[in-house]
């Protein structure tokens, strides 16, 4: 090894805006897909929903096929948490072993580096949501969705992606370890997923529980994602309890809206304050 | 223009604790400037101050003109920082960890990617440098580390207790390669360190910290001299305070003698180091005797009564 003497190039020139974005989230990329664990283990759960425990529940309480897609869907709520909160998980792994205390001289805003980590986080849900999909096609199960109703259903899944991503990015900048965050996350993935109507209609639970229901974020989005593929407004209905579909559809995109805006927002704010102490 | 200028800066945590205690100081452009002093001396939450990761609690600093808190993007942008620790993507090569860092400081792709092959070169990673940094020995991470500090091109380089936790060899291989950077008239370098041969070797000026505060600040040259040219150390039985003031009495220390537990320093001024060995016999004070020359430790001792390498 020589000893290091050399001339300094021409002096460093301003980033472009989006440059440092696509290169932080290619790094986020390239990370994730060093660590197959955060691709696989999310799916592992939701097709053994799809293809295990909705087939046997159809047998065991002869219900009719369709509630086959009403559980696909159903598994959609649980894909997208767990998700997400894996990717929370490698901010926690970057932040104590990984380059985030680099990230945080580089001359952009520290929000970029949670924007960067939400939209690998988005296409990883994105490619799972459509494995999930297209596994449940596989089994048989039927979807009845137009283009329109597509349309409704990403919406709801990217808003509620987002929304959970930023809750993922809150609890990691809050907890220290990543044992601690792990064991935040049953409480904040799968319990909301027994009680937004996953498994069975909101309306099946105790009154109590069904206005709880209401209020979850998680609840509007598999409305949301049931009218949108399987053409089903019966989840907006109890929710909303209006006649118009299409108006309960788009109170409910808003309500996801609204949730992915603050926890989005609240997760931005959360990272650049505690990059800073 | 100093390419870094530090006034009144303090830093108080949360519960208390006050870390930097309004430290003033400005670095030349092309300066090598050394931050001496132990572990919790305030070394490494200054440079997070002037690297925008601590917030001040009062008090203001630039980096080439740049005020971190009020500028802290441009401020970053001329500035690149090599931690303490080892902070690299492990899972990812050498080469991307350095193309991240060029393209994230906005250099551009074509030229970091010579940039990076000169560098690479230069640091002796040419071979490794598409080998995942994980499977780095902790040396050719450091060279990684400093590499990627380099690639865009900064004005001002931090360098918090770069050689901590390496095995001597890499030590002394680190420290040469940090020596390189010297001759980069345009880099001004920061650097801490509690090793008080790092800070004789490498630095242009070096400032003594010592509980948040600076104690000390010159030239390693003039902060010796101000010690002689030699001194004599010995160990006493007894009062030490009443070893010193006999010393005083005989003309063999000055005001500048001191002493840590049972051990009395005596910088020599004009006297050889025979005569007051002498002399020390003659008052009956010393069990143990030795003459050398003195080193930044005694600077540190003198001025804080703590050995630097007993605090570290």
């Amino acid at each position: 090894m020589s000893t290091a003497e050399i001339a300094i190039p021409a002096p460093t020139r301003r980033p472009r805006a989006l440059g440092p974005l696509a290169t932080l989230a290619r790094r986020r990329f390239q990370l994730t897909a060093r660590t197959p664990r955060e691709l696989f283990v999310p799916l592992l759960t939701p097709i053994m929903f799809a293809l295990v425990i909705a087939p046997a529940l159809k047998t065991a309480l002869h219900t009719s096929a369709s509630y086959e897609s009403f559980v696909a869907i159903g598994t959609v709520g649980l894909l997208i948490p767990l998700n997400t909160m894996f990717s929370g998980l490698s901010v926690i792994v970057d932040r104590i072993s990984g380059a985030q205390p680099e990230l945080l001289t580089a001359p952009i805003p520290r929000g970029l580096l949670v924007i960067g980590n939400l939209l690998v986080a988005l296409a990883i849900t994105a490619l799972q949501v459509g494995v999930l999909i297209a596994v449940a096609v596989a089994r048989g199960i039927h979807f009845h969705a137009t283009g329109t109703g597509v349309l409704w259903f990403v919406a709801a899944g990217v808003l509620f992606t987002v929304g959970m991503y930023g809750l993922a990015e809150i609890l990691a900048g809050r907890v220290p370890r990543q044992e601690e965050y792990i064991a935040r996350v049953p409480a904040i993935a799968i319990l909301p997923w027994f009680l937004a109507g996953a498994l069975f209609p909101i309306v099946a639970l105790p009154s109590f529980l069904t206005w709880v229901a209401k209020f979850l974020p998680l609840t509007h989005g598999l409305a949301l994602m049931r009218y949108g593929l399987l053409q089903d407004s019966t989840g907006l209905h109890a929710i909303w309890g209006l006649s118009d579909p299409t108006a309960m559809a788009a109170l409910s995109l808003a309500v996801i809206g609204g949730f992915a805006l603050l926890l989005t927002a609240a997760s931005i704010r959360v990272f650049s304050r505690s990059a800073v102490r | 223009m100093n390419a870094i200028e530090v006034t009144k800066l303090s830093k108080t945590y949360p519960g208390g604790v006050a870390a930097v205690k309004g430290i003033d100081f400005a670095v030349a452009a092309g300066e090598v400037f050394g931050l001496l002093g132990p572990n919790g001396a305030g070394k490494s939450t200054t440079v997070g101050m002037l690297t925008t990761t601590i917030e001040p609690s009062s008090g203001s600093a630039r980096l080439a003109g740049f005020d971190v808190a009020e500028e802290p993007l441009d401020a970053r942008r001329v500035s690149s920082v090599v931690f303490q620790d080892p902070v690299v993507d492990r899972s990812l090569t050498g080469r991307r960890n350095l193309e991240i860092h060029a393209r994230l400081w906005g250099v551009e792709p074509r030229e970091a990617e010579g940039w990076i092959i000169e560098l690479a070169a230069t640091f002796g990673l040419a071979d490794l440098i598409d080998r995942p940094a994980g499977t780095y020995s902790g040396g050719q991470r450091r060279r990684l580390e400093i590499a990627r500090a380099l690639v865009s091109h900064p004005r001002v380089l931090f360098l918090d207790e770069p050689t901590v936790g390496l095995d001597p060899r890499i030590r002394a291989e680190l420290l040469e390669v940090i020596a390189g950077l010297r001759s980069r008239s345009e880099l001004t370098v920061l650097l801490t360190t509690h090793y008080l041969e790092e800070a004789e070797r490498l630095c242009d000026r070096v400032a003594i910290i010592h509980a948040g505060r600076i104690v000390a600040l010159d030239t390693p040259a003039a902060l010796l001299a101000g010690l002689g040219r030699q001194l004599v150390e010995l160990r006493v039985d007894g009062s030490v305070s009443s070893a010193l003031a006999a010393l005083r009495d005989r003309g063999v220390a000055g005001e500048d003698a001191f002493a840590v537990g049972s051990r009395v320093t005596v910088p020599l001024h004009g006297h050889s180091s025979s005569e007051a060995i002498a002399a020390i016999h003659d008052l009956g004070l010393a069990g143990a005797i030795s003459a050398r020359e003195p080193t930044l430790d005694d600077v540190y001792l003198r001025l804080t009564g703590d050995s630097l390498a007993a605090a570290a």
